[in-house]
């Protein structure tokens, strides 16, 4: 694409109260694409600092991996917000901001005096995003979440997990649901943004998580407002409402890969075989009476056990690259490893280097939004606990005086 | 006997904040159609471009009203695609048109109506937007600050942009599927294409970006998102302890299952409760949240272990832990369990599925997460609301999905401008 030019948000100042993913995350894109993000810590810093890993094992609040992730290219202040001189700085900021990120639980937001109605009052134009386990109000508003129990009440959980249901469903990796509420919350920034630009005014944005879960089992729903059928979780393959077959194989490095096989499609199985013909693994698959969609279905567990010989006989990589060649929809099944020497991602410059003070260099997956006429900032190292308290509120009280002269 | 007045299909103008905001979107299949409904949903005049020889997948997966249920994948190929359920819940809100992109006709209409909209959308296999002729650079001379929304698994650049995938081919891609499951076993991955739901908000996102910009400079701008790369930024800090630590993901205990390596959480897990195959999940993080559990539990004895005695003693010993939690939450209704522990301040909560949510859940009843509207095919149906509350904003619903090729005449003639018997040969000729 064309050289970008300029950043998104550059401009847009941004006051994050969040205390978990959920907020954490919306922050990090907007400071990504140039907002400015001040990220307001209490003294001991961020919860999200006390979560490892850590970088070369140093447990402190400066080196924990889990906010390098979710809070780089931001600053951090420290304010006390039980004290009122802490919230005093706060409204201060929030006076020059265009954007409050809050993630604090309505009793949490009663308790320190700052529920996300009040923040709204600190300017007209203030847009205030809340991401909330269940949202501002309803009978569950004050009930306790995590990622995990999100999914649970959510009801994408009851989608994942194995065959075997003497196992309870399993969650997911990689804090979804908190992902699955920022995505909402950008979103709903985005509108509220425009809506601003047009109106000059601002808006609170209350997003539950537990709402966008209940939304986010895709197929779950529609499979029961229309035939009114529940789906079955199925070892890493869609959840249905009657069992279906296996659709990850082992290869022989020990890792797999993703396929489907549709044997009722009349145009895949002529790919499939020729591909196992080209290696002499199809054994008996050749038989012209295998053309024959019904014979498939009638022999499919005869056909699964070919096929997973098939790829236990290759590596995985050879098998993703050979099947994509052949136009067929299958996926390796990468490690987070496996993804630093992806030929493609590499090509496209996806991971970057972040500097940091004491650790070397490290790669950062990239930002996911890519524009011809616009560019994302350059990925700098997260913030230090307090590192730009003094800039920050030096600038911010001499901005209030600015503003009441 | 009188007729049931005639469902109500007129076209208004919209509301919301897209309102004026014309959009030409060739997007289909899961995540382009759920991309685009987010701009129908609030405002924006999405016209869905369908083909009738290539009918949209969501039209033909086997989910209808009143029929038993089949698996997706045993769709019958002469299914009515104006009963698809799927398709009525992703594309409620938008018109719908259909093209003949293979004819020359159909592809000069195809750019007429691209020349009087704002934003172009599509998700297809990279390259056959450019068969059409319809790259960037000839949607500007079309419609000059044109956003072009483009979406697809791996980008609109290298080695791998043409490669096909799915919701499922992108988690295995990502590194989603391998990071999820039971240590020492093959994954479970994801019960669900996750990543047509994740990738579909990031590339709505995009579009929303690239309108804001537009708004201060007057100027458009491609957009390439690629779901794979979307699914990478979702890994979460384990991606940074392989960068940063050198710490690879492949060994002997990970993934952890449903227990938790980062915080030292202990109970964390999901417990068997009464009923088939019925699960709760209770996260217990703190000394605070510890002693409400034992106080939900009537402080047996076994909660006095000292091997129970401290966070950091519970995390070394979840095994025993576990055992216990899970004989005294397998007699007993989860909900009722959820209640209980909620009460004394405890995070948990009932594995729910769609009959919960939809009959049971008051939270999800309260905010009103789902909403009703008529079908003339269909009939009354439920759809998923797009979670978002504002106080100053709403969804604007106006219409459920549209019929195939329902509002040709309004969009064709209306919009682009086509004579009567001008449409009247687009049709003889097999290009509508």
């Amino acid at each position: 694409m064309a050289g970008p030019d300029g950043l998104l948000f550059e401009g847009l100042t941004v006051v994050e109260l969040a205390t978990d993913p959920g907020g954490e995350i919306v922050g990090k894109i907007l400071a990504e694409l140039g907002a400015d993000v001040v990220k307001v810590e209490p003294p001991e810093g961020s919860p999200t600092r006390a979560v490892g890993p850590y970088a070369h094992g140093r447990a402190d609040a400066d080196h924990s991996l889990n906010f390098w992730f979710y809070d780089h290219n931001k600053r951090s202040v420290v304010l006390d917000l039980t004290t009122a001189e802490g919230k005093a700085d706060l409204h201060r900021l929030l006076a020059g901001a265009d954007v409050c990120i809050t993630t604090f639980r309505p009793p949490e937001a009663r308790a320190l005096g700052l529920e996300a109605a009040d923040l709204r009052k600190a300017s007209p134009r203030l847009i205030v995003v809340s991401i909330t386990p269940f949202g501002l109000d309803g009978p569950w508003a004050d009930w306790q979440s995590s990622d995990l129990v999100g999914l649970a009440l959510g009801s994408p959980l009851n989608s994942c997990g194995y065959d075997d249901h003497t196992i309870p469903p399993i969650r997911p990796g990689g804090d979804q649901g908190y992902q699955s509420a920022a995505s909402f919350g950008q979103m709903g920034l985005m509108l509220a943004l425009l809506h601003r630009d047009e109106t000059g005014e601002g808006q609170l944005v209350d997003i539950a998580m537990h709402d966008c879960l209940a939304v986010g089992a895709e197929l779950a729903n529609p499979y029961w407002f229309y035939p009114g059928v529940l789906v079955h979780r199925q070892t890493c393959r869609h959840a249905q409402p009657t069992p279906t077959q296996p659709a990850i194989f082992q290869c022989g490095d020990d890792r797999y890969v993703y396929f489907v096989m549709f044997v009722a499609d009349q145009k895949q199985w002529p790919v499939l075989l020729d591909w196992m013909q080209s290696k002499d693994l199809a054994v008996d698959l050749d038989d012209p009476a295998y053309l024959d969609a019904a014979h498939r279905q009638a022999n499919f567990d005869h056909i699964q056990e070919v096929v997973e010989v098939f790829f236990l006989l290759q590596t995985a990589d050879e098998a993703y690259l050979e099947g994509q060649a052949r136009n067929l929809p299958i996926g390796v099944v990468n490690h987070p490893d496996d993804l630093l020497d992806d030929a493609h991602l590499q090509a496209r410059g996806f991971f970057v280097e972040v500097e940091h003070d004491d650790v070397p260099p490290a790669l950062y997956p990239g930002v996911p939004f890519r524009f011809s006429a616009f560019g994302s900032a350059p990925l700098t190292r997260a913030p230090k606990l307090g590192e730009h308290t003094a800039e920050v509120l030096e600038a911010a009280r001499s901005g209030a005086s600015e503003r009441s002269r | 006997m009188q007729d049931a007045p005639a469902l109500d299909r007129s076209i208004r103008p919209r509301r919301g904040p897209l309102a004026g905001i014309r959009v030409a979107d060739f997007c289909w299949m899961g995540v382009g159609s759920v991309a685009t409904r987010l701009l129908a949903d609030f405002g924006a005049e999405v016209i869905k471009i369908e083909d009738r020889i290539r009918i949209d997948t969501p039209r033909r997966l086997p989910i209808y009203k009143g029929e038993p249920a089949r698996n997706f994948g045993e769709e019958r190929l002469d299914a009515d695609p104006d009963r698809g359920g799927l398709f009525n819940n992703y594309c409620r809100n938008k018109l719908g048109v259909t093209i003949n992109m293979r004819t020359k006709h159909g592809r000069e209409l195809a750019e007429r109506l691209i020349a009087r909209s704002s934003v172009v959308s599509e998700n297809f296999a990279p390259g056959v937007m450019e068969r059409w002729g319809l790259t960037y650079e000839r949607l500007r001379e079309l419609s000059p600050s044109v956003i072009y929304a483009r979406m697809s698994g791996y980008g609109h650049s290298g080695p791998h942009a043409e490669f096909r995938s799915y919701g499922p081919v992108v988690q295995a891609v990502s590194g989603l599927s391998a990071i999820s499951g039971l240590p020492g076993r093959e994954p479970s991955g994801w019960g669900l294409s996750y990543m047509d739901n994740q990738a579909a908000y990031y590339n709505s996102t995009a579009i929303l970006m690239a309108i804001y910009r537009r708004n201060r400079t007057g100027e458009g701008t491609e957009i390439d998102v690629s779901a794979v790369e979307a699914g990478i930024n979702l890994l979460g800090p384990t991606m940074l302890d392989v960068t940063v630590n050198g710490r690879s993901t492949k060994r002997p205990d990970f993934p952890t299952g449903n227990r938790l390596e980062w915080p030292h959480a202990a109970p964390h897990g999901v417990y068997p409760a009464l009923g088939e195959d019925r699960w709760i999940a209770i996260a217990v993080f703190d000394d605070d949240q510890w002693t409400g559990l034992v106080g939900a539990l009537g402080k047996p004895g076994w909660t006095d272990d000292p091997r129970f005695a401290s966070q950091e003693e519970r995390y070394a010993h979840q095994d025993e832990l576990d055992t216990h939690l899970g004989e005294w939450t397998a007699g007993r209704d989860p909900v009722e369990t959820t209640e209980l522990l909620q009460s004394h301040g405890v995070p948990a909560g009932t594995v729910q599925n769609a009959q919960d949510l939809n009959e049971r859940d008051p939270q999800v009843a309260h905010r009103e997460v789902f909403f009703e509207m008529d079908h003339p095919v269909i009939g009354e149906a439920r759809f998923e609301g797009t979670p978002i509350h504002f106080d100053h904003l709403g969804q604007d619903n106006w219409r459920s999905g549209p019929l195939l090729g329902e509002d040709n005449e309004y969009v064709f003639k209306q919009i682009v401008g086509v004579s009567d018997e001008e449409y009247d040969e687009l049709q003889a000729e097999g290009v509508l």
